[in-house]
């Protein structure tokens, strides 16, 4: 292969443009999903073949501006600027277009090669847009491209243009600001020419005048006094305009972004009142919007929930003999024993991730992609304030009910690290899926559906506590919601299925290898006979302080690795599910409160590990061990009172 | 900062102004002044709210949440501190 065949391309745009779905379509199944080098943040790679060409196409995180506010912008104008890839694909909400625009004048200072794509035009249409692509090319000097990503239309020609232009040459300009402007631009720019830094100079020029905290101290390293002419500029332009020099530059391009718009947009009057305008009326009504959540919501998990079950029950039937199979051919050696507690370890993570969570993502992506996540976030935001942080966090807790696994996954939503750090610790608060196995199996089976509620009731309290607390304790600003409102559309079979495929394989990737790891050290210690030794440790803790059965100290060990094993090991060491029979209604409840706060499961510590580091992960699941243990205690204690 | 203060205070007495929070749905108006962090200012700018721009509220929640308005034909949810520093001179 040589180089003239190769390309690299990069896909930018803001948050709802389509962006993932052109990606996921030119990169099909060749995609590669990390981490940017010590961020937290996702870097998706893929490569394309198309008429011998080999595209090398990277997803650039969503952003709404190229000024540093967050980590995903900085990663990506520091890519564009450094790495010089061959194209920068800029992917437009065109229903969107002024506010997309500004983002593509911020694309074109940094003097890049810029191809537009115009997406969701269908849905312009729908909406009375007509845009002419060939004013807005003239005007921006650009190749600009119409496109339908949901359907796949105009993809390709992304692609033709690319290879069309990599073998012609071309000039790039970047866009022209008003005349005060311009000035104090070009009399800082003529400063720059011995500067020593990767940015075009212009571009340097505008990000001093905007205050932009990285660029100023890149300067301030090589060459301070060009500070000191940066700030004089910027005193003038704020005694014309009144405003902030950097609030200045921001007007101006918005402002040049609305004549843009004026001059290429016709817009057709509407004739009359859509049905999706009428559901989005109903779906964020101050009364009608909850009620429909309520409803939208209970029945998504009351279908997951009642396939969950019904499938759970017909994969236990198909593993069901596999264990005696193992026995029977492997042995019950030492290393045999072992051996079937990794394979165990796989089974089980089938258990959770086929039964409850496909469907569930299933589900949580059609929402997303019809539109109605964001209306969550916009009802749930009061609230979620009340704890401490913003809507979008509402979004990590109901996935968290399902699994807590991708619910911490989903926090990377979130603006800040702090934002993103909270929600997860939050999110391993929330009850998932097999922790209300054991709310239900239990205290809802034995002691009443009331109590078991109850326990709901009782973490959402304990959450909204935690969330004060942690608010207050972790140090930083919080965020406030600032969120685009997508208008509703038609979900794609297509999307839904590859997002929660590729949430699927991310849960499958992270969850695995620890879970197995941890599964045979727990029956390694298990086959060593150092379980009674372990329990009669914990004696002072499970019967002293808990009032629960010595046994509970190895099942919560268990429970570690699933918390539903609490359940299913307890039943095995009792030789019978009546657990009525072995516990008081007390001890059910006091064991039920340990197993929903005592410690995240082990995929989740993993998620936690690998997001936002071992230290954190270890501190959150020690404070959350004490404090489970105290609270159940206390608990008890409440229910002696009461004479449970 | 004088300077924004010093704004707001001259459209309040020419114009009824209003904060964008106490306006209802369907009200209309002008962006007249963004007050707060720097950080934020850019970020809504980078949005397309400033000054001068056109602004539609559309809604709210209960026990008032967030506000949800239509800028340049798209809309945006900004939250209730954020929605507070924002001053609009009515239609």
């Amino acid at each position: 292969m040589t180089d003239e065949n190769k390309i690299n391309i990069v896909l930018a745009g803001q948050g709802n443009s389509g962006k993932s779905t052109v990606f996921n379509y030119l990169t099909g199944l060749h995609q590669h999903i990390g981490n940017w080098a010590g961020k937290t943040i996702e870097k998706r790679e893929g490569t394309l073949f198309y008429k011998g060409y080999t595209v090398d196409v990277l997803d650039l995180p969503g952003i709404y501006s190229l000024t540093t506010y967050s980590v995903e912008e900085v990663i990506s104008r520091e890519y564009i600027v450094r790495q010089k890839p061959d194209f920068v694909i800029n992917i437009i909400d065109s229903t969107n277009l002024e506010r997309n625009l500004i983002f593509t004048l911020q694309l074109l200072e940094l003097e890049c090669p810029v191809i537009l794509v115009l997406n969701m035009t269908d849905l312009a249409k729908k909406k009375g847009i007509t845009i002419s692509t060939r004013k807005l090319g003239n005007i921006l000097r650009v190749s600009v491209i119409q496109a339908v990503a949901s359907h796949g239309s105009g993809l390709t020609e992304i692609i033709d243009e690319v290879i069309k232009l990599k073998n012609g040459k071309s000039n790039y300009e970047a866009p022209r600001y008003g005349k005060e402007i311009e000035n104090c631009i070009s009399q800082l720019s003529g400063m720059l020419h011995n500067i020593n830094l990767p940015y075009p100079e212009r571009w340097i020029a505008i990000k001093l005048l905007e205050k932009d905290n990285e660029i100023v101290r890149l300067v301030r390293e090589n060459n301070p006094s060009i500070l000191k002419t940066a700030e004089e500029l910027g005193r003038n332009l704020e005694e014309i305009h009144g405003h902030d020099s950097s609030i200045v530059i921001a007007d101006e391009r918005s402002h040049l972004a609305a004549q843009i718009t004026r001059e290429i947009v016709e817009i057709a009057p509407r004739r009359k009142i859509s049905l999706n305008d009428r559901l989005d009326a109903l779906t964020t009504h101050k009364f009608t919007g909850y009620l429909v959540m309520i409803l939208i919501l209970g029945g998504m998990f009351f279908t997951v929930f009642s396939l969950g079950n019904w499938l759970s029950s017909r994969v236990d039937i198909l593993f069901s003999n596999w264990h005696d199979w193992w026995n029977i051919n492997a042995g019950t050696t030492f290393p045999a024993t072992l051996g079937w507690a990794a394979v165990e370890g796989v089974l089980a993570l089938i258990q959770i991730a086929l039964p409850y969570i496909l469907p569930f993502y299933i589900m949580l992506y059609i929402l997303e992609d019809w539109g109605y996540i964001a209306r969550i976030s916009f009802l749930m935001d009061n609230l979620m304030h009340r704890i401490g942080i913003h809507g979008k966090g509402c979004i990590s807790f109901i996935i968290g009910l399902g699994c807590n696994v991708p619910g911490c996954l989903s926090c990377r939503i979130m603006e800040t690290r702090r934002e993103r750090f909270i929600t997860a610790v939050l999110v391993t608060l929330v009850p998932c899926s097999a922790v209300s196995v054991i709310i239900f199996g239990l205290v809802g089976k034995y002691v009443g559906l009331l109590w078991a509620l109850g326990l709901y009731l009782f973490a959402m309290i304990i959450i909204f506590i935690a969330g004060r607390l942690s608010t207050k304790l972790v140090p930083g600003e919080p965020v406030e919601l600032i969120m685009p409102m997508p208008d509703y559309k038609t979900p794609q079979l297509r999307t839904i299925l590859y997002q929660t495929w590729l949430a699927l394989k991310e849960f499958i990737y992270i969850a695995a290898p620890i879970v197995v790891v941890t599964g045979v050290i727990i029956q390694a210690i298990n086959i060593a006979g150092w379980m009674p030794a372990i329990s009669r440790f914990l004696n002072p803790v499970t019967e002293t302080w808990l009032g629960l059965p010595s046994i509970t100290g190895i099942l919560l060990i268990f429970g570690i690795l699933r918390k539903e094993l609490i359940l299913v090991m307890l039943a095995a060491y009792l030789g019978t599910a009546h657990f009525s029979d072995a516990l008081t209604p007390q001890q059910m409840i006091t064991l039920a409160v340990v197993s929903m706060f005592y410690v995240p499961c082990i995929a989740t510590i993993s998620v936690l590990w690998k997001d936002y580091g071992w230290k954190k992960a270890l501190a959150v699941c020690i404070l959350e061990i004490l404090f489970a243990i105290l609270l159940a205690g206390i608990v008890k204690r409440l229910l002696d009172f009461i004479n449970l | 900062m004088f300077m924004h203060r010093h704004n707001r205070h001259e459209s309040f007495r020419r114009k009824e102004a209003a904060r964008l929070i106490d306006m209802e749905g369907g009200q209309e108006g002008i962006i007249i002044s963004v007050l707060g962090g720097k950080n934020i200012t850019k970020r809504l700018a980078d949005l397309g709210l400033t000054a001068g721009t056109e602004i539609k509220i559309i809604g709210s929640t209960l026990f008032s949440g967030p506000v949800q308005v239509e800028v340049s034909g798209s809309r945006l949810v900004l939250g209730r501190g954020l929605a507070s520093k924002i001053t609009v001179e009515m239609k």
